[in-house]
């Protein structure tokens, strides 16, 4: 009962972080300054653990559905199936996580200590507004970068299906290029840069949210970072799930 | 006006003129934990008070609430004829504008430099150019004894470097009421003294009201005008340096006469 509680607090509390956000992003002067800063931050500088999951997903995957298909004689779909298990959900979602990981948590502990500190009060006290200057280029910066990170994660991951497909199947790279081109729709993009947009919004708004609530000083800013890990993972595997559900009822 | 609390005012501190910050009623909760009950404080236009209290009784909460940083449960509280508890994000703007506040800890922004830490109000509050600024940066750095440390980082300050830093940082944009957070606090004798003589100045060169919460006697009597003292979630008693040291209420004699020593918590 008391953790359904605080669910929905923090729930409450996110919604109205959000809208203060969207609010003070918009509200003039538009700094775009800080984000960029946090683009290169967040997005740029993941560019590294991003490819190197997602290249070591792909070829995986492409072994799983080599073997496994084997002996159904299946081998030749591999393509296929990596294609879409990559582009639809391992891109995405992997990526979400990782980014997440290092990206929320790097959130949570900055405005985590900045909020022990009192320098979000000064902030406050010195006439400006934390949200605009914190959380909008954190969050904006997540929404933008993510989308982004996934395509990466897309190519890098089916360039790794492609490797491991050459050497278990013995395709060749134009063979494997077909079957991807022939698999994938548009659909199957947007469906997978669509969710990573929601993806970036909750890396974002969680790590942001964590980090402002933070009390109790030092050991407070290490449970923040703890608890922004742990609930973006949670929030972008179940709102994943809710998220594919919505789409392959429009679009199958 | 007449204090509420007590029959010490006619010292001639406070002769009848207008309270520019009036505390009256105010209650205060976190939880659980009341803070306020009733906490009740005129403050008139250039005069230095000090809030003097026991760890944990809530000091710094007073001054929060009067910037708008906290909001209080109950009560009114009155900055300049207007009421702080009823202001918005942009009549707290304002506000802010003209009530600054030294952080205990100084509060500097640990990713900008000295230069950009003062810097920051004066874009807040579109000073001027960036020459305008940056002369205005060197001013206040000056007053408060800092001058050339523009390019520093702040993790390259001390402790009592830190606070004056913040201090500068808290005058840039010239109010009229500063509010010190325990500026004492875990700082050297030799900085204790300079601070205190900072707030003396201060107060002489730019005539501001100045509060200052603070557990530390020595420095409570020498910058104070009034004194006032918080216990059992109230203002309990207010007067001069003079009356607080000749106060015959327990618990004040308790805490001037005891000093740091006995009710001083704090590392």
């Amino acid at each position: 009962m008391q953790g359904l509680k605080r669910l929905l607090m923090d729930a409450g509390g996110i919604a109205i972080l959000t809208w203060h956000t969207l609010v003070a992003f918009l509200r003039p002067p538009i700094e775009l300054s800080p984000l960029l800063y946090q683009l290169d931050y967040s997005g740029i500088r993941s560019w590294s653990i991003t490819a190197l999951t997602a290249v070591f997903t792909g070829m995986v995957l492409a072994l799983q559905f080599a073997t496994g298909l084997e002996s159904y004689g299946g081998s030749m779909y591999t393509g296929k199936l990596v294609a879409l298990g990559i582009v639809r959900e391992l891109g995405p979602t992997l990526t979400a996580l990782l980014v997440g990981g290092r990206v929320g948590s790097g959130f949570a502990a900055e405005l985590g200590s900045m909020v022990v500190n009192e320098q979000v009060d000064a902030i406050r006290a010195l006439g400006a507004d934390p949200v605009k200057k914190l959380v909008a280029p954190r969050v904006l910066a997540c929404v933008i970068a993510l989308p982004l990170l996934t395509m990466l994660a897309d190519g890098v991951g089916l360039f790794g299906g492609l490797l491991i497909t050459m050497r278990e199947v013995g395709v060749t790279p134009k063979f494997f290029f077909t079957q991807v081109t022939d698999t994938l729709g548009v659909v199957d993009l947007v469906h997978g840069l669509g969710k990573s947009v929601f993806f970036g919004y909750f890396v974002g708004i969680i790590g942001c949210f964590v980090g402002l609530n933070t009390t109790g000083g030092t050991e407070g800013v290490g449970q923040s970072t703890t608890k922004a890990v742990v609930n973006i993972s949670i929030t972008v595997l179940v709102s994943n799930y809710l998220l594919t559900t919505i789409f392959v009822a429009f679009y199958g | 006006m007449v204090e509420p609390t007590d029959d010490t005012t006619a010292s001639g501190v406070a002769p009848p003129r207008e309270p520019l910050i009036r505390f009256a009623g105010v209650q205060k909760r976190f939880g659980e934990k009341v803070i306020y009950e009733d906490a009740t404080l005129d403050i008139y236009p250039g005069e230095t008070i000090t809030i003097l209290g026991g760890s944990g009784t809530g000091k710094s909460v007073l001054i929060k609430m009067l910037i708008g940083l906290l909001r209080a449960d109950a009560g009114s509280i009155q900055a300049f004829g207007k009421e702080v508890t009823r202001l918005g994000e942009p009549g707290l703007l304002e506000v802010r504008t003209r009530i600054a506040m030294l952080f205990q800890s100084g509060a500097l922004f640990d990713s900008l430099t000295v230069e950009q830490n003062i810097k920051y109000p004066l874009r807040e509050h579109r000073w001027g150019t960036d020459k305008e600024m940056a002369a205005r940066v060197a001013e206040v750095l000056e007053m408060v004894g800092m001058a050339g440390s523009q390019k520093l980082k702040p993790a390259q300050l001390s402790g009592g470097m830190r606070k004056r830093v913040g201090l500068a940082r808290a005058i840039a944009i010239q109010p009229e009421v500063i509010l010190y957070d325990e500026p004492t606090t875990g700082l050297d004798p030799i900085n204790v003294r300079r601070i205190n003589g900072l707030i003396l100045s201060l107060q002489a060169k730019l005539g501001v009201t100045s509060i200052v919460v603070t557990h530390d006697m020595d420095s409570c009597f020498t910058v104070s005008d009034r004194i006032a003292m918080l216990h059992e979630r109230r203002i309990a008693f207010v007067g001069t340096a003079d009356e607080t040291q000749q106060c015959d209420i327990p618990y004040v004699r308790e805490f001037v006469r005891g000093g740091k020593g006995t009710l001083d918590q704090d590392l």
